[in-house]
């Protein structure tokens, strides 16, 4: 099965205010596969919506190639089988949500009995069965993000390109659009989502890309890139000469309360630290610490930035 | 399907836009008042007969005129950079629908708009006219065959006056087809200008347009060297030249000797659309290229 999406040596560079070259994207390598929800994630401005942008035939390569769904980018046959959920969708006011959803299903020329269902459907999957005929004035942000998703759900797409689905959603909305894309990965679909919601970037993701000023910095399997080998193991009943013997073996060694919890980096130093405290105290636990994908971001960002 | 549908949007939305409303509704309230007008400077419905329906006439093309060129200007400026900047256009280029779809379908949207509000305006005038002349000589109107009896007999008591009157329908269709040439001008700017920007290179493109013929005269000038005659020859040729719709006067003195109006209308509809067909091809290219 080919993959869903191929970069491969993509740079994107725009003219700067004084006539110089920009560069938004450097040298980005990537390949999503088929069936995987893909994250997306960087700092305002390290390249994200431009990628997207020429993922979607939007804004072109200065250099380099881009395939989706084995085409190449801004394909238009392979538009009918993809949808982009922009971020903060703007949709014309002046329309009902229905409308909205009728002139989208025109967009991909389904007739007038498939467009009746087919919005029926899609409102009562967004929760907005009732809120059809309301224009979107009077609709809230996040009623707008979830019919910007139903417009995303038109033409059943096998590559879905999502850009902050969940910005400005209340919980329960937040929750919705959460299981939406996990139902997707469970019907087949290739989701490649953009977003700074990094909770939910973890929670649902298979892989993860992390891009910081044009340049790709990070890309793995969330549970390799998230394990980080360092180890907390805690005593109780420590005192000083326990402190004194396993100091120069932790990484860092925190007592709290009648606690002594000492970090370690390897599983050499594990052996190490629970031999030097033999006798000495009682194990309370050992416990393999995971990183959050926020730690992992924050860290590669800021160390990028020093 | 597409560029119907994406016309009919464009329409919605551009007939909701305020500053337009604004436009149209001041535009149609001054043509009803227009229907006290007189010479005389006296609120009366009957002073002044034919004379006071000419001022009523001209006021009514001139205001349409003015209102039409807003109206052109203020919605073609935005069609491009409004639909960039709120994003709506991402969500329909990501949607199998190529470039020339989008820009046909704006047009069309655009050109509908003008259309409608021409349109609007041009009932209220075609009935404030007849209300005038009606008003004039209620005993002396008739509805048919009066225009061709005319206002030759200026001053007699009992003159025809045409009730509806077919010179003022070609003027409202005048207005249209100007404006329409106009608003596909601006619109091709759009594609790649800024509103700001595109509004004054719009004004300036109608200023030189209506200027057309002083231009052909300063490339035919004896005098002038090779590079005004090349400069002012092709200003003539690749501007419009508005000044040609402007026909007023010939349909307010139809004894002015114009050939067949109806004739002129056509060629002029010719023109319009030789030169919205050639905007929108150049508007076509360059959108098929540009980032958005």
């Amino acid at each position: 099965m080919a993959d869903a999406i191929v970069v491969q040596g993509l740079n994107k560079t725009y003219k700067g205010a004084l006539g110089d070259r920009v560069a938004a994207v450097v040298d980005l390598n990537l390949r999503v596969f088929q069936g995987e929800i893909f994250g997306f994630i960087g700092p305002n401005g390290a390249g994200k919506t431009t990628t997207i942008k020429i993922l979607l035939g939007l804004l072109f390569p200065t250099q380099g190639s881009v395939e989706v769904l084995g085409a190449p980018a801004g394909d238009n046959d392979t538009k009918k089988r993809i949808s982009y959920l922009p971020e903060s969708p703007y949709f014309y006011e002046h329309m009902t949500g229905y409308e909205v959803l009728d002139f989208y299903c025109k967009l991909f020329r389904l007739d007038n009995a498939a467009r009746k269902s087919k919005i029926a459907e899609l409102l009562d999957i967004v929760g907005l069965a009732d809120d059809g005929g309301r224009t979107l004035r009077q609709y809230s942000k996040g009623m707008l993000q979830r019919i910007g998703v139903a417009q995303s759900l038109i033409n059943d797409p096998d590559l879905l390109i999502f850009d902050e689905p969940t910005s400005g959603l209340d919980p329960i909305a937040h929750k919705d659009i959460q299981d939406l894309i996990l139902s997707l990965k469970h019907m087949g679909k290739t989701v490649f989502l953009s977003s700074h919601q990094l909770s939910d970037v973890e929670t649902v993701c298979d892989r993860v890309a992390i891009i910081n000023r044009g340049k790709l910095v990070k890309l793995g399997v969330m549970e390799e890139l998230l394990h980080i080998g360092r180890t907390v193991i805690t005593f109780s009943s420590a005192d000083q000469s326990v402190m004194d013997a396993v100091k120069p073996l932790a990484d860092e060694c925190r007592p709290e309360g009648n606690l002594l919890r000492v970090y370690v980096d390897s599983e050499d130093d594990v052996t190490r630290v629970l031999e030097a405290a033999r006798g000495k105290a009682h194990l309370v636990s050992v416990v393999p610490q995971r990183q959050t994908l926020e730690d992992l971001f924050v860290q590669i960002v800021r160390g990028a930035h020093k | 399907m597409i560029i119907w549908s994406i016309a009919k949007t464009t329409v919605g939305d551009a007939m909701r836009k305020k500053v337009l409303q604004i436009f149209l509704v001041i535009a149609m309230g001054l043509i009803v008042i227009s229907l006290s007008f007189s010479q005389t400077l006296t609120f009366s419905a009957n002073q002044g007969s034919t004379m006071d329906l000419e001022l009523v006439k001209s006021f009514g093309l001139g205001l349409m005129a003015l209102a039409g060129w807003l109206i052109a200007l203020v919605m073609g400026v935005s069609l491009i950079p409004q639909e960039i900047e709120r994003r709506t256009i991402y969500t329909i280029l990501s949607k199998p629908v190529k470039r020339y779809e989008f820009i046909i379908g704006k047009f069309l949207g655009a050109i509908l708009t003008l259309a409608i509000c021409v349109a609007l305006m041009g009932i209220v005038f075609v009935g404030v006219v007849a209300a005038k002349a009606y008003l004039a000589h209620p005993a002396a109107t008739s509805i048919q065959g009066a225009a061709k009896q005319g206002l030759d007999t200026a001053g007699a008591a009992a003159q025809k006056i045409p009730v509806i009157d077919a010179n003022m329908l070609i003027g409202v269709v005048m207005v249209f087809l100007q404006f329409f040439v106009l608003v596909s001008v601006v619109m091709m700017f759009s594609v790649v200008c800024t509103p700001t920007v595109n509004f004054f290179l719009g004004l300036g493109v109608y200023i030189v347009g209506l200027l057309s013929s002083t231009s052909l005269t300063l490339a035919n000038s004896k005098d002038a060297g090779v590079f005004v005659k090349v400069f002012y020859t092709a200003i003539h040729w690749v501007i419009p030249n508005f000044d040609k719709f402007n026909v007023t006067n010939v349909l307010l003195y139809p004894e002015m000797p114009v050939g067949s109006i109806a004739l002129y209308t056509l060629k002029m509809t010719l023109y319009g659309l030789l030169f919205s067909l050639g905007a929108m091809l150049v508007s076509i290219i360059i959108f098929e290229g540009k980032e958005v």
